[in-house]
């Protein structure tokens, strides 16, 4: 790394490498702290995590979160996968409609759509709970997934399906053996991405949960308003590790089964910026 | 692939994209000019544009100003920082420019909740902040906790990622090959600077201050949190209208005034975009 | 797949087809007969509707009009993946998430061929390209020539009853494409399946195949030998598009079957031979090849007087342009052994009766069959 070069640069990176590591080393190390205020160092201990994991609203969130998260990722797979196949064979207006959606799912701030969802449910008597959530994940999470999709789907050559139609195959086996083969790196990644998304949110959740068990991240919410123990420092820690070691799979699978072989281009999630 | 099956196809995107996102932003874009009634808390629907108006009184302009003066400010700090980063990485051997954007994305992959909360154990007084503070011979405490600066910074810790990739990817195509002909027809690193990497670079920014700005305007974690119930922004304004008050006319009125402020920046941005492509 | 036709069904017949994309017409009525075991190519320049009805043959797409038959049999809106036809596609279209061996056997499996089988027969078609050891890679490590073997070996390994292949050595750099044509012939002879190659490169086709069919804006212009078609063409298309030629205009005075008189502008009369069914008064060009224009002293009286231009060493061929007041530019070719003539000398140009053909020039014929 040649820091000489850059006198300015160099030290601001790694300072700000440091302040974007910061609180998680924060959460660890306190994790483990006897001091309750947090102020010192106390001494090691394993209290937190026995409680944390002791905590009932803890399982119970933890499970919530689990059968959302798995019931929005797979949600919004089909929406992504069905999209991106459909898009195919679009007019250009079509797309840029369907592109628009996908823009807009994305940068509307999170609590503007909950509100909206959650008045449309109370307009229309939908009971608000662990349905309503997923309903309301899928939204943005489909849009996610969508972009990971179709970046893949643009770089398959429209033959390959015709090709599996010369060697014999219908349809349906064109399509299962060819494009859905080609497409499982992207689809599993952006699956993956989706479960994080889904298992770390916070305010979809809490608008839409109505009197149902609370997803994980609102229980952790609830304690951090109530100024509860370093136990947060705990489950925290665990949920850290948690969605780390998803998202690093995400990215793995991605990146090594998702290669294409295009001269010179490595299959990067960072396509979908270009 | 025959007409009807490929329709098919895009059912579940339609189904999701109207029922649950287009028709509920309809639907409280039309009770924005809707009422409530006091009483029994039945919300109606009758053209008023008394919600807009309740605007008016200072709590609201000012905390909806503060959000746009907090996000602003937070977005132009991280627009600086992001990209000295992506500046630094973008500089870097292949490898080092792997480890670096790991390194930088890890943290943004862990839970959102946990990361913000973590700086309220930061940021306390007595917490490791203040005591370095005072190390350095403050005076007092750093009193930052609740307050927009806490709320600043937590809001520029979460968002950076997100203004560090757009503008790594823009630099990343630069030649190396520039900076070398650059040097070549007589520019110093200064001037190199400003006429081969600025002018890569912007695309690339003003995709970041989009992705980071508009929802940060939004935001309702943060300031939840490290705003302690004191400060308040649009968000939690809004979350507050919907799930305690029950203003739903006047929440909406409020969500639609986000949404086109948002627009407007929006469209702003896109402007300068086409402009800013100099391939 | 096999096929129990009688010997007479042509592998491939194409009956009055024709097809439409809206407004624009790709392929006006065509008809057109592949023979079993021939090596036979389509040639025309780009949008001539050559590739279309590739694709016609393959399934993937429906003629407007007409019908396509392969076998004898009927294949008319038949879907491609009932045919018993393989298509080697342009840009070769290997599956990226399979290996080599896993490419090849694609067909085989979905037609449900045993395991032993598959293994035999597609290690068979690999030693058939030459690609022996490299069963376990994936496309992308492989090169643009290794591709292409992939591609040839996972089409036949189907034993189909044609192959189509669609300008397959495009991407590939002169040398390759030479000894892939090469190897492509031998393959072709070989193993004896029906080849029906487009390209829009006559040299290409002219070296592999037994016979030619040259297309124009979706019209079939001629089908025949290699020979035919370079020395017997049909229309001025067709000469213009399989060589250079020299043409010299001219009126039909008498004659037929077989030669004509002719008054040719500028040069007088002369005995040509031509196509049967030419009436007296019917205008025709009289094609001669650069290479059986003669050059010869400028006293000789019988030919046509023209200046040197210019003389090209090609090598194995020198070009000579030359430029007559009554004929216009003219274009010879001769032996890299022969001297060389000196620009802006006179010479006197003549040909062999034989080496002359004549093409009407009133209308365009529709399909000259040889």
């Amino acid at each position: 790394m040649n820091i000489r070069r850059h006198p300015v640069a160099a030290p601001l990176s790694l300072l700000i490498l440091l302040f974007m590591w910061l609180p998680l080393i924060v959460v660890a190390v306190n994790s483990f702290n006897t001091d309750t205020i947090m102020a010192g160092w106390g001494g090691f201990t394993g209290h937190w995590y026995s409680l944390a994991w002791n905590n009932q609203d803890v399982r119970t969130g933890l499970k919530t979160t689990l059968i959302i998260a798995v019931a929005s990722s797979v949600l919004s797979l089909i929406v992504a996968v069905t999209g991106a196949l459909w898009w195919r064979n679009a007019s250009p207006k079509a797309r840029a409609v369907y592109d628009g959606l996908i823009f807009a799912r994305i940068i509307l701030p999170e609590v503007v759509f909950a509100t909206a969802l959650f008045f449309l449910f109370l307009k229309v008597h939908f009971s608000l709970g662990l349905t309503a959530i997923v309903i309301g994940h899928t939204v943005w999470n489909s849009a996610y997934a969508a972009i990971i999709v179709q970046a893949r789907m643009a770089g398959l050559d429209p033959a390959l399906e015709e090709a599996a139609a010369d060697l014999g195959a219908t349809p349906w086996r064109a399509f299962r053996r060819v494009t859905l083969a080609a497409l499982m790196p992207a689809i599993i990644a952006a699956g993956l991405l989706a479960f994080t998304f889904s298992f770390d949110d916070v305010v979809t959740s809490v608008f839409l949960q109505g009197a149902s068990d609370s997803p994980l991240p609102v229980v952790i919410l609830g304690m951090i308003r109530f100024r509860i123990t370093p136990e947060i420092n705990a489950i925290g820690l665990m949920v850290m590790l948690f969605t780390v070691t998803i998202m690093s799979l995400a990215v793995i699978i991605y990146a090594t089964a998702g290669s294409l072989g295009r001269a010179g281009r490595r299959g990067s999630m960072l396509d979908m910026y270009r | 692939m025959r007409g009807l099956e490929r329709q098919a196809l895009l059912l579940p995107t339609l189904v999701i994209t109207t029922f649950f996102f287009v028709v509920p932003l309809g639907l409280i874009a039309l009770y924005s000019f809707g009422s409530i009634n006091q009483v029994n808390f039945d919300v109606y629907f009758g053209w008023t544009t008394q919600n807009y108006r309740d605007f008016t009184s200072a709590l609201y302009v000012h905390t909806l100003a503060r959000s746009v003066v907090l996000s602003l400010s937070t977005t132009l700090s991280c627009a600086v920082l992001g990209f000295i980063f992506a500046y630094f990485i973008s500089r870097q051997p292949p490898r080092a420019q792997q480890l670096l954007l790991v390194a930088v994305i890890i943290p943004f992959w862990t839970s959102f909740i946990v990361r913000t909360y973590a700086w309220v154990d930061l940021l306390q007084n007595l917490g490791p902040v203040d005591r370095f503070a005072r190390a350095l011979g403050l005076h007092g405490h750093i009193d930052i906790l609740y307050t927009p600066y806490s709320i600043g910074i937590g809001i520029l810790y979460s968002y950076l990622p997100l203004m560090i990739l757009p503008i790594y990817v823009s630099l990343e195509r630069i030649d190396p090959a520039l900076y070398d002909a650059a040097a070549d027809l007589g520019a110093t690193p200064f001037r190199q600077f400003r006429r081969v990497v600025l002018p890569h670079a912007v695309p690339g920014l003003i995709a970041g201050i989009i992705i980071v700005g508009v929802p940060a305007l939004g935001e309702y974690v943060i300031p939840e949190i490290l705003g302690g119930g004191k400060t308040l922004m649009a968000g939690n304004l809004l979350a507050n209208q919907f799930l305690e008050t029950g203003n739903y006319p006047f929440g909406s009125a409020l969500a639609v005034t986000v949404m086109v402020v948002l627009m407007a920046l929006l469209f702003l941005l896109r402007k300068a975009q086409p402009a800013a492509e100099v391939q | 797949m096999t096929t129990t036709t009688t010997t007479a069904a042509p592998a491939v017949d194409l009956a009055g087809v024709e097809k439409r994309f809206g407004d624009f017409v790709a392929v006006r009525h065509l008809d057109l007969q592949i023979q079993p075991g021939e090596f036979f190519s389509i040639i025309g320049p780009s949008g001539c509707g050559k590739t279309t009805t590739l694709r016609m043959v393959a399934g993937f797409e429906d003629p407007t009009a007409g019908r396509v038959s392969v076998g004898g049999r009927d294949m008319t809106g038949v879907r491609p993946y009932r045919r018993p036809v393989n298509t080697v596609f342009q840009s070769y279209a290997l599956f990226p998430h399979l290996d080599v061996f896993e490419n090849v056997a694609f067909g085989l499996r979905e037609a449900r061929v045993g395991k032993a089988e598959v293994r035999e027969r597609v290690a068979e078609a690999i030693r058939l390209v030459q690609l022996e050891g490299r069963e376990g890679s994936r496309p992308r490590k492989l090169s643009g020539g290794q591709q292409q073997r992939v591609a040839l070996a996972r089409a036949l390994v189907n034993r189909p009853e044609v192959l189509l292949l669609d300008e397959p050595l495009g991407a590939l750099d002169l040398k390759l494409r030479t000894e892939m044509q090469n190897e492509l012939k031998d393959l072709q002879r070989g193993v004896g399946v029906t080849f029906c190659y487009v390209t829009h490169d006559q040299g290409e086709a002219f070296s592999m195949s037994d016979r030619v069919a040259v297309m124009n804006l979706g019209l079939l212009e001629q089908v025949g030998t290699p020979e035919d078609v370079y020395h017997r063409p049909a229309s001025l298309f067709v000469a213009d598009f399989v060589g250079k030629a020299n043409r010299f205009h001219g009126r039909v005075e008498s004659g037929g079957p077989g030669t004509y008189t002719v008054a040719i502008e500028g040069i007088g009369q002369r005995r040509v031979p031509g196509p049967d069914g030419l009436a007296p008064g019917a205008e025709v060009a009289v094609v001669v090849r650069p290479e059986n224009l003669r050059l010869a002293p400028a006293q000789d009286g019988d030919g046509v007087g023209a200046s040197v231009v210019d003389a090209a060493f090609l090598g194995a061929v020198r070009t000579v342009r030359l430029q007559s007041s009554r004929l216009g530019e003219l274009t010879a070719a001769a032996g890299g052994a022969a001297g060389a003539p000196v620009p802006g000398s006179t010479v006197s140009l003549t040909w062999d009766a034989d080496h002359a053909w004549l093409v009407p020039t009133a209308e365009t014929p529709r399909i000259a069959a040889t």
